[in-house]
């Protein structure tokens, strides 16, 4: 196993609502990612992933916990290599490029700024980097708005890469993008990841894109974890009641029945979490001891990888598949 | 038995800077009472024009330059702004929104926006539209709604919205249902809740259901009818099930070939080749025949029409048939 | 992989993927906003700018055989009660009142839009301290305290500066922090400062050329209201004095012969309005132009 790459321990990011009530956007979550890793960050609306996520890149400050990459703490403030090396790429294509910026001043701005190559090889390498993405090297000279979404987030990743990171946070790159061009930025994404060698963080509620690319998957609910696993341990033998309620409301092209609501209700308020544990009121599984005794993320039965926030992790699930 | 709804021709023009372009052309459907239709689209495709060309209500820039929407043997007078539908013939259909957000009123009590209709469309008395009101809270699944009648929408979380606004549009008693991607903004699990909801009111109330989407995940579950749309014109129309195991149009084959699916992770979504024509710029004949390996010359220059290639199957493509024979040989389209 | 990635140029094909944005010449050309603005003021300013040239007498030489006469070859305006040529003075006065109107907007744009980026940035103390001082200015009466300035420092322009220095900033403050505060949100702007750049610029390369438009198009017609306020002054005899014209001073003027010579005062103050008027549609059609899709 290679090494760890991001370390979060015990991370907590607190918010104050305006009522001066608190708001735990991310819960006591600790996680590793080793170097060239994809992760997969699951969850649903308000679950913390993107908290987390912030977090990693350095944009919001941990209430409690570390974030280490390569070894170091990343504090406050960051060094301009640190910063480099962890880029985030968004969900909006729409506000993630400055519309008054061409493509080239983007590019060549970090490219100078950094001095990452002699100035006489600026333009070569921004047509490099437009290659890369698979952009037409025209694409230079265009402003954000003559572009379709598919190929602002093409953008978007060509500038992540300029500054050539180690690892790219994508928060939800997909989810605005239309089928058909989806499927180009995901191709794009296993290309950087097989020809780069990238650390990927890739978070995303659609569990057909993360299980696609993911080589290791957390599912996370009202910002903690609550399974973690290989892609094939959390896909084929889900332990979390969540989890299989996630893969069975997953979108299937060939479902011909209706699928039965697992999940009662919506998720609470995360300034009102529930006691015990936080997932029980809305579990089909739930029982007398999940309304005080929260479950804690542990391995299942003696698999280290695959790990479990619930009383009866021991147990498959109804949602697990058998066949290879 | 006629169809409750028969859509005819429907041709809305949008003016955009300063041209005008033809952003839903001579789209024609019909559907049965009690029945489910899913449209499916990327964006852009003129999906979500086509429901408000129904309803009347068309954004400023659109016109409804041609067509008739006929409900239950009724034609509705449109009007050249695709507006005026007379309070009488409202009250047979009804829209569901996208975003419960930002189409709910944010200082009325979700009560009296359920309420409004009964009232002043119905002509109820104030008590009885309140009750009507808390009654259909029940009946779309939010608990305690003697409570919740007098929350305000952001108060409510996603899901209850998107319930409070199903309720909205089932107070005034409507036949047809027009859904306008009503739960692409809302968490998956919370999806399975609102299309369980759906069907189960298909049933109570004798319901028939326009379902429009983008997520070809979504329809075989909401829908037995599916009609799939492209740069405003309908290219493929028929059986769910069939038009997903047999597509017989090359831009829905290739849909379903760049779809991920979650129990196949192994399978590589491909991409349609090539992007989104520009409406302004839309040529004859066939608008898919830049990004399609089965174009030939011919596809340029004929205008293209949806022709049945099944049971009740349809498809505008003058090559299905070669689609088809691929499709038998196991090539992967 | 699959044949239908393998070469990534056939992904996009260039003509129908990338949309052509107009260039700023031709949304300017199809502005009739921007047009129409950009005629009047440039032709106001073009003739304000010769007047030594086309203006045929100088604006201070009297001619008392020649009073209140009207149009006619020598002046082509006729002439003012001293005997003044009108048509020069006309030029001299504008050229005076635009003047004194792009130079006391220049120190409130230039502040005010530091100061609001500042704020909208970086926000805490500093940005609160500055909008209660906002608030205090935006409370203050403008002419009250111009003509309090103009007892102060005397008679003249500098009193205008001075009063547009103190006052005219917040509303660039305000409108430059509104727009800094929104585009600080932006993922753009988290993803230029998680690329390593520095904060000042982000702030000054980045946010500043998106939020400044809007400044631009307010200093517009702000040039108006100086140009109504040093005429108001000239009217109230506080502002530029004789004999150097201005179109207040003229128009105050020729208040006293509003029943017999009508054209003294209105020809002044059609120069006025028409200059309003054209700085108005040049900030409107900017505004159009500007704005990114």
């Amino acid at each position: 196993m290679s090494k760890a790459l991001i370390e979060v321990d015990d991370l907590s990011v607190t918010f104050r609502s305006e009522h001066g009530r608190s708001l735990r956007a991310v819960d006591d979550v600790t996680l590793q990612v080793a170097e060239g890793e994809f992760l997969g960050l699951v969850g649903e609306s308000g679950c913390g992933k993107t908290t987390i996520a912030k977090c990693i890149a350095g944009r919001v400050a941990p209430s409690a916990g570390t974030v280490r990459f390569d070894g170091r703490e990343l504090g406050a403030r960051r060094t301009t290599e640190d910063r480099r090396a962890i880029q985030m790429v968004f969900q909006d294509p729409y506000s993630s490029l400055n519309p008054r910026m061409t493509v080239r001043h983007v590019l060549s701005e970090l490219l100078t700024v950094h001095r990452l190559v002699p100035r006489v090889d600026i333009e070569a390498r921004c047509g490099e980097l437009m290659t890369l993405v698979g952009l037409p090297r025209g694409a230079l000279d265009g402003l954000p708005s003559q572009f379709s979404g598919g190929q602002r987030q093409r953008i978007a990743i060509a500038r992540a890469l300029t500054v050539e990171p180690r690892v790219i946070i994508a928060d939800e790159p997909v989810s605005a993008l239309d089928v058909s061009v989806q499927a180009t930025i995901l191709q794009l994404f296993e290309q950087l990841r097989s020809r780069l060698g990238l650390t990927v963080v890739f978070i995303s509620h659609n569990l057909a894109v993360v299980r696609h690319l993911s080589d290791r998957v957390a599912v996370m609910y009202l910002g903690r974890i609550v399974e973690e696993g290989s892609r094939e341990q959390v896909f084929r033998d889900p332990r979390h009641p969540y989890t299989a309620a996630l893969l069975a409301s997953a979108p299937r092209l060939h479902q011909i029945e209706l699928v039965r609501p697992m999940v009662r209700g919506e998720p609470p308020s995360p300034i009102d979490v529930p006691p015990g544990c936080s997932f029980h009121p809305r579990c089909p599984r739930s029982e007398e001891i999940c309304a005080h005794d929260s479950p804690r993320l542990e391995r299942i039965g003696a698999c280290a990888e695959h790990l479990a926030a619930c009383h009866f992790r021991d147990e498959t699930s109804p949602e697990a598949v058998d066949q290879p | 038995m006629t169809p409750i709804l028969e859509v005819e021709g429907l041709v809305v023009e949008m003016r955009r800077h300063r041209t005008v372009f033809r952003a839903v052309d001579g789209v024609s459907f019909a559907l049965e009472r009690g029945g489910a239709l899913a449209i499916v689209g990327e964006s852009g495709c003129g999906k979500s024009l086509t429901l408000r060309a129904i309803m009347g209500l068309l954004p400023n820039g659109g016109r409804l330059a041609a067509g008739r929407v006929i409900i239950d043997g009724v034609t509705l007078d449109t009007g050249a702004r695709g507006r005026g539908h007379g309070h009488g013939q409202h009250r047979r259909m009804s829209i569901v929104f996208q975003d419960p957000l930002s189409a709910l009123n944010p200082v009325a009590t979700v009560g009296n926006q359920i309420a409004e209709a009964p009232r002043h469309v119905l002509g109820l008395g104030r008590s009885a539209s309140r009750a009507r009101a808390v009654e259909l809270l029940r009946l779309v699944g939010i608990p305690d709604p003697e409570r919740r009648y007098h929350a305000y929408p952001h108060e409510l979380s996603g899901g209850t919205r998107q319930r409070v606004m199903i309720a909205i549009a089932l107070s005034s008693d409507p036949s047809v249902l027009l859904c306008d991607e009503p739960t692409t903004a809302l968490d998956v699990t919370i999806q399975t809740q609102i299309l369980a909801l759906l069907a189960h009111l298909r049933v109570e109330r004798s319901l028939s259901l326009v379902f429009v989407t983008h997520d070809l995940g979504v329809v075989s579950q909401v829908a037995e009818r599916l009609a799939v749309m492209y740069t405003g014109r309908l290219v493929e129309t028929g059986p769910t099930a069939s038009l997903l195991a047999a597509p017989r149009h090359p831009y829905t084959s290739g849909l379903l070939a760049a779809a991920l699916d979650v129990d196949t992770p192994e399978r590589e979504p491909l991409a349609i080749p090539g992007s989104l024509p520009d409406p302004l710029r839309l040529t004859n004949g066939c608008a898919f025949q830049p990004r399609c390996q089965f174009a030939t010359p011919e596809c340029t220059t004929t205008d293209v029409r949806l022709e049945l290639v099944g049971p009740d199957h349809q498809a505008a493509c003058l090559h299905s048939d070669v689609l088809s024979a691929a499709q038998a040989v196991g090539h992967h389209v | 992989m699959s044949a239908a990635i393998t070469s990534p140029a056939r992904l996009i094909e260039p003509e129908h993927a990338v949309a052509r944005r107009p260039s700023f010449r031709s949304r300017a050309l199809h502005s009739p906003t921007f047009l129409a603005g950009a005629i009047l003021t440039t032709t106001i300013v073009a003739l304000a700018l010769l007047a030594p040239v086309i203006g045929r007498y100088s604006p201070v030489a009297q001619d008392l055989m020649h009073t209140l006469s009207g149009p006619s070859g020598a002046h082509w305006l006729g002439t003012d009660e001293l005997g003044r040529d009108i048509w020069s003075r006309l030029l001299y006065a504008g050229r005076t009142d635009l003047q004194v109107g792009v130079l006391a907007v220049l120190f409130p744009f230039s502040f005010g839009v530091f100061i609001g980026t500042v704020c909208g940035y970086f926000g805490g103390r500093v940005d609160s301290i500055v909008m209660r001082i906002v608030d205090v200015v935006l409370a203050f009466p403008f002419y009250v305290l111009i003509i309090a300035l103009v007892f102060v420092v005397g008679v003249g322009t500098h009193g205008i500066y001075i009063a547009f220095g103190l006052t005219d900033w917040v509303v660039y403050a305000r409108t430059t922090r509104s727009g800094t505060m929104v585009a600080r949100s932006l993922d753009w702007v988290a993803a230029a400062e998680g690329g390593g750049l520095s904060r000042t610029r982000v702030l000054w390369r980045h946010i500043l050329p998106n939020t400044i438009t809007q400044a631009i198009v307010y200093a517009m017609s702000d040039i108006v209201l100086v140009i109504l306020a040093v005429v108001t002054l000239g009217y109230l005899g506080l502002g530029i004095q004789p004999p150097a014209p201005d179109w207040g001073s003229m128009i105050s003027d020729g208040q006293n012969f509003i029943q017999t010579n009508q054209w003294l005062a209105a020809i002044p103050g059609l120069a006025v309005v028409l200059t309003g008027i054209g700085l108005s549609l040049l900030g409107d059609g900017l505004a159009d132009i500007l704005r990114p899709e």
